[in-house]
């Protein structure tokens, strides 16, 4: 347990970094002092952290449902294609074309425009190993990176802040939402989340009562974090299904107080950053708007997630598909724009995923239903741009039932992101090593 | 067979931990109350709620109306482009002022109905069976899912498991409704087992293709707003399904689930995790499944073992859950002896919170568990805290009430309507006597009692003093901010 960061450590490196400003109106001078002396003892071992102030910044983004990859990156020049999609089909006029071969949805200028100037990359035919067909299980095994016949309770960031931030700011994760994903949880549970920065913040009607709060919030911490060997904190556990070892109260009392020390500082930014760049009035729009704002002011965040749901098309897919991947492209588009405005494009990476693909055929109702591989999206200047992978077989005699098989595991996607984006070893996070695919 | 708790170790502790869970909480009378009758009689007191009457009068539109939806159709088939908008702009309004009525409704059940144990499992179905507002688009059909959730609480798993899937709410949820046999679609098929029965790896992927076909012929007739079993479109065949052959239709399909060796299993470890917030241990769930299955699969007789249990009262459970949105907003108005915000506020917190009644964010339902706190949720959980004690306006905006593309709408109707509501806040006079009241010491205490049943840690009824301290007079405006500061607390979000 020599590298165990203690909760006492922890609210001192809450002080002392990002949120350090807080420290005169927290503790008196003589308490401070104390800190100081506690956390020059910290700097020798766990708390060598790696900020988002300079480094590489990587914001995942979920399109939530199962997207039809299918229609996303088209094959149009496919007579199988056509065949599986006598309806839904787009015709070779209706998509952005790449090569002769496929294109991407005509909604999607925006990426079309990042493609042209070597700022995208397309990872065909993506998937994993006997693919699930449920949505939950299988954005389980994206989130955890797991095997599909296995269940790993943590997520492949909360792995990534375990093995390569340890002791590190809670805001190394941010996320826009309500929700916190299972990717992030960990057995050292970080990261923040919040939807409107004007509402995150204790609202007191006095001085005293403020006080009261924060003091109430702070000292009650003397419960002992959990073994880590006794079964594991609250946080690794998986969603709706609690703690097996250590109490409901600590792991509120520490996000409690991750709370009280972020929400200062998110709201300074948020007042003080102005975007460069005109974001559709979406929800996926908004997130990008606020994560752009906090990257320019400078959050020491190394993972932003975000997400935009409605993809589980299975009636009449092809206006609501247009709608989501329209406002994807635009919203993704402008959030670089806002980036190579402030200078920070060149440290910042998107990277998109969806639990799964969708049936090559379609369905009776103009929609498709759950299928397995999809293409990935990885945006960024440093990116190899182009189209990665190879486009799976349509063929029947190629296909699983009725799906395309995958020729690309999403874990060299993630193996590729960490060790050349975040500069870490992926096997300790991934559980074995994948084949690191060049995506920057 | 568990082990039943001994009447002599029951305390006020213990019946407030059983009135918690097995209901929403409740003031300090309540739960000596409960203490008084000693745990026997204190299960049966909730559980056997038939015994007392439910007055609470339905929505006036809680009935079928196909007139209301014929001339809907009319209206979008044959009506000018600007009667047609008309027509849709009503709808809309329409949906929306009932499922906020809805929503009022059964929080007010929840709050003030005279069996909160069956609203509290009428809370597990719908978390089980999550069926969202926002496919269905239905008002009267969320209602009457609501009621077949309160009719089949604690009865048979088969006829509910039947029942639901008829259900019309549910049959367009998980689209059986268009399920025809040269198309059989999967949706229900899967999610039953999946979700509702066994769990992942009990089933197959050919299992779930074959279930399909049985189910064929389920669905919906939109005239009569029923259930309608069609035979043309259902597929005659022989199905193999769990390695058994013959021509299933869907009830017999779900017999077979229900007799499947997983499905006590499976049910009883969710209400365990429901009441006792934690997964059980693979013995312990050997113990539930046991019990169900001798009763017959029938949940009241089980549930009644569940509450009298030893294990259900020991120190790991009691106070170890963290509450969902649904029991903080309503367990805090029944604590506190003060009024549910109007539905539209409460509507509105919840939302926030992320538990937005009728609308779960997918079939899985709500996560639950620690899952309900983020940095996010917690501060605003402390804030919403000071609106329901102090009685001033939650901080909600139009985004709060507005999802795009979706029947959550109107985020600046709601907010206009939001700037006429008055908040009721708390009464001191109802949750302190005099003699409490004299002193800061008593004053905490008594609330420690009542929000807690416990008592908070020496630094924080310190700090909560010193607070009461710079206050000269004490005012009903001080001791409310100290009951909201209370509320402001890791401890108080656990049950």
């Amino acid at each position: 347990m020599k590298n165990e960061i203690t909760l006492q450590t922890r609210r001192e490196f809450l002080r002392r970094t990002v949120l350090g400003s807080s420290l005169a109106w927290t503790v008196p001078a003589f308490l401070a002092n104390t800190f100081s002396a506690l956390q020059a003892e910290a700097a020798d071992s766990a708390i060598q952290t790696a900020t988002g102030r300079d480094a590489n910044i990587l914001v995942v983004l979920q399109m939530a449902g199962g997207n039809d990859g299918i229609n996303t990156v088209v094959p149009f020049a496919n007579d199988f294609y056509h065949k599986a999609r006598p309806t839904i089909g787009l015709k070779a006029a209706e998509v952005l074309k790449l090569n002769d071969a496929v294109g991407l949805h005509g909604a999607m200028k925006g990426f079309k425009s990042l493609y042209d100037v070597g700022q995208l990359s397309v990872i065909q035919g993506v998937g994993y190993p006997n693919p699930n067909r449920s949505h939950f299980r299988s954005t389980e095994i994206w989130q955890t990176a797991s095997d599909s016949d296995r269940v790993e309770k943590n997520g492949w960031i909360g792995r990534y802040f375990d093995n390569a931030c340890s002791g590190g700011d809670p805001a190394v994760g941010v996320t826009i939402g309500s929700q916190l994903p299972q990717a992030f949880f960990a057995t050292k549970p970080k990261g923040i989340v919040f939807n409107n920065p004007q509402n995150y913040r204790f609202m007191a009607n006095g001085a005293a009562t403020e006080e009261s709060y924060k003091k109430l919030n702070e000292l009650e911490m003397s419960a002992p974090q959990p073994d880590d060997n006794s079964g594991g904190s609250i946080g690794m556990l998986p969603a709706g299904m609690p703690m097996t070892g250590g109490r409901a109260v600590d792991f509120i009392s520490r996000t409690a107080l991750d709370a009280q020390h972020s929400s200062d500082e998110v709201r300074a930014i948020a007042a003080r950053v102005q975007n460069r760049a005109e974001y559709p009035a979406s929800q996926l729009g908004g997130s990008l708007k606020m994560v752009a704002k906090l990257i320019g002011g400078g959050l020491p965040t190394r993972i932003y997630y975000v997400s935009q749901g409605g993809y589980d098309t299975h009636t009449n897919q092809l206006g609501s598909q247009q709608r989501l991947l329209g406002d994807l492209a635009d919203s993704v588009k402008a959030f670089t724009d806002d980036l190579k405005a402030q200078g920070n494009m060149g440290r910042v990476l998107v990277m998109t995923f969806s639990e799964f693909g969708r049936r090559v055929s379609e369905n009776a109702n103009g929609g498709t239903d759950h299928g397995a591989a999809a293409p990935m999206f990885v945006i960024g200047e440093k990116v190899k741009a182009g189209l990665l992978g190879q486009y799976p077989s349509l063929a029947p005699q190629d296909l699983y039932q009725g799906d395309v098989k995958y020729n690309v595991d999403f874990r060299s996607v993630y193996a590729g992101v960490l060790e050349n984006w975040l500069k870490t070893k992926s096997a300790p996070i991934l559980g074995r090593q994948f084949a690191p695919l060049t995506v920057v | 067979m568990l082990t039943p708790l001994s009447s002599k170790s029951w305390d006020y502790a213990k019946a407030a931990h059983l009135l918690n869970r097995a209901g929403f909480g409740g003031p300090p009378a309540e739960i000596e109350k409960l203490a008084d009758l000693g745990p026997e009689r204190a299960v049966a007191h909730l559980l056997d709620y038939e015994k007392i009457s439910d007055p609470t009068p339905n929505p006036d539109w809680a009935k079928p109306n196909p007139e209301e939806i014929r001339k809907f159709r009319e209206a979008i088939r044959n009506g000018t482009p600007e009667e047609k908008k008309q027509a849709q702009r009503e709808e809309q309004q329409t949906i929306q002022r009932r499922m906020l009525e809805l929503r009022g409704w059964w929080l007010q059940r929840m709050v003030r109905g005279t069996r909160p144990f069956q609203e509290k499992m009428v809370l597990f179905w719908h978390g089980h069976f999550a069926t969202s507002m926002e496919k269905v688009r239905n008002p009267y059909y969320m209602w009457r899912q609501n009621e077949l959730f309160r009719r089949l609480a604690t009865g048979s798993w088969e006829q509910l498991l039947i029942d639901a899937g008829k259900d019309p709410a549910m049959l367009i949820w998980l689209d059986q409704a268009q399920s025809k046999k040269d198309h059989p679609n999967e949706n229900f098929a899967r999610e039953v087992m999946e979700l509702f029965a066994l769990g992942e790896g009990h089933y197959t992927e050919h299992d779930i293709g074959e279930a399909a076909r049985a189910l064929t012929g389920w669905s919906l007739d939109f005239q009569t707003q029923n259930f309608v079993y069609r035979p043309l479109i259902h597929d005659n065949g022989d199905k193999t399904i769990f390695g058994q052959i013959g021509n299933f239709d869907g009830d017999d399909f779900i017999k077979l689930i229900v007799a499947h060796p997983q499905a006590p299993k499976f049910i009883t470890a969710k209400i365990w995790n429901f009441f006792a917030g934690q997964v059980p241990s693979p013995e312990l769930n050997e113990q539930l499944a046991a019990v169900f299955r001798a009763n017959g699969n029938n949940f009241k007789p089980f549930l009644r073992e569940l509450f009298r249990s030893e294990i259900f009262y020991s120190e790991g459970i009691i106070r170890n859950q963290v509450k969902s949105p649904v029991q903080w907003l309503v367990g805090s108005v029944r604590m506190l002896e003060c009024e549910l915000p109007p539905t539209l506020v409460s509507w509105g917190m919840l939302r926030q919170l992320g538990q937005d009644l009728f609308a779960p964010p997918n079939v899985k339902g709500w996560d639950g568990g620690v899952t309900w706190i983020t940095t996010n949720t917690l501060l605003t959980r402390y804030n919403d805290a000071q609106a329901l004690v102090e009685g001033t306006l939650p901080a909600l905006s139009a985004g709060d009430f507005a999802k795009k593309g979706t029947v959550g709408g109107g985020g600046e109707r709601a907010m206009k309507a939001l700037q006429r509501i008055r908040m009721g806040g708390v009464k001191v006079e109802k949750i302190l006597t005099p003699e409490q009241r004299a002193d800061k010491a008593t004053i905490v205490a008594a609330l420690e009692h009542r929000l807690f049943q416990t008592r908070l840690s020496s630094d924080q009824e310190q700090t909560l003093r010193e607070f009461l301290d710079a206050k000269t007079k004490m005012s009903d405006a001080d001791i409310a901010t100290t009951v909201r500061l209370m509320m402001s607390t890791p401890e108080y979000q656990v049950t």
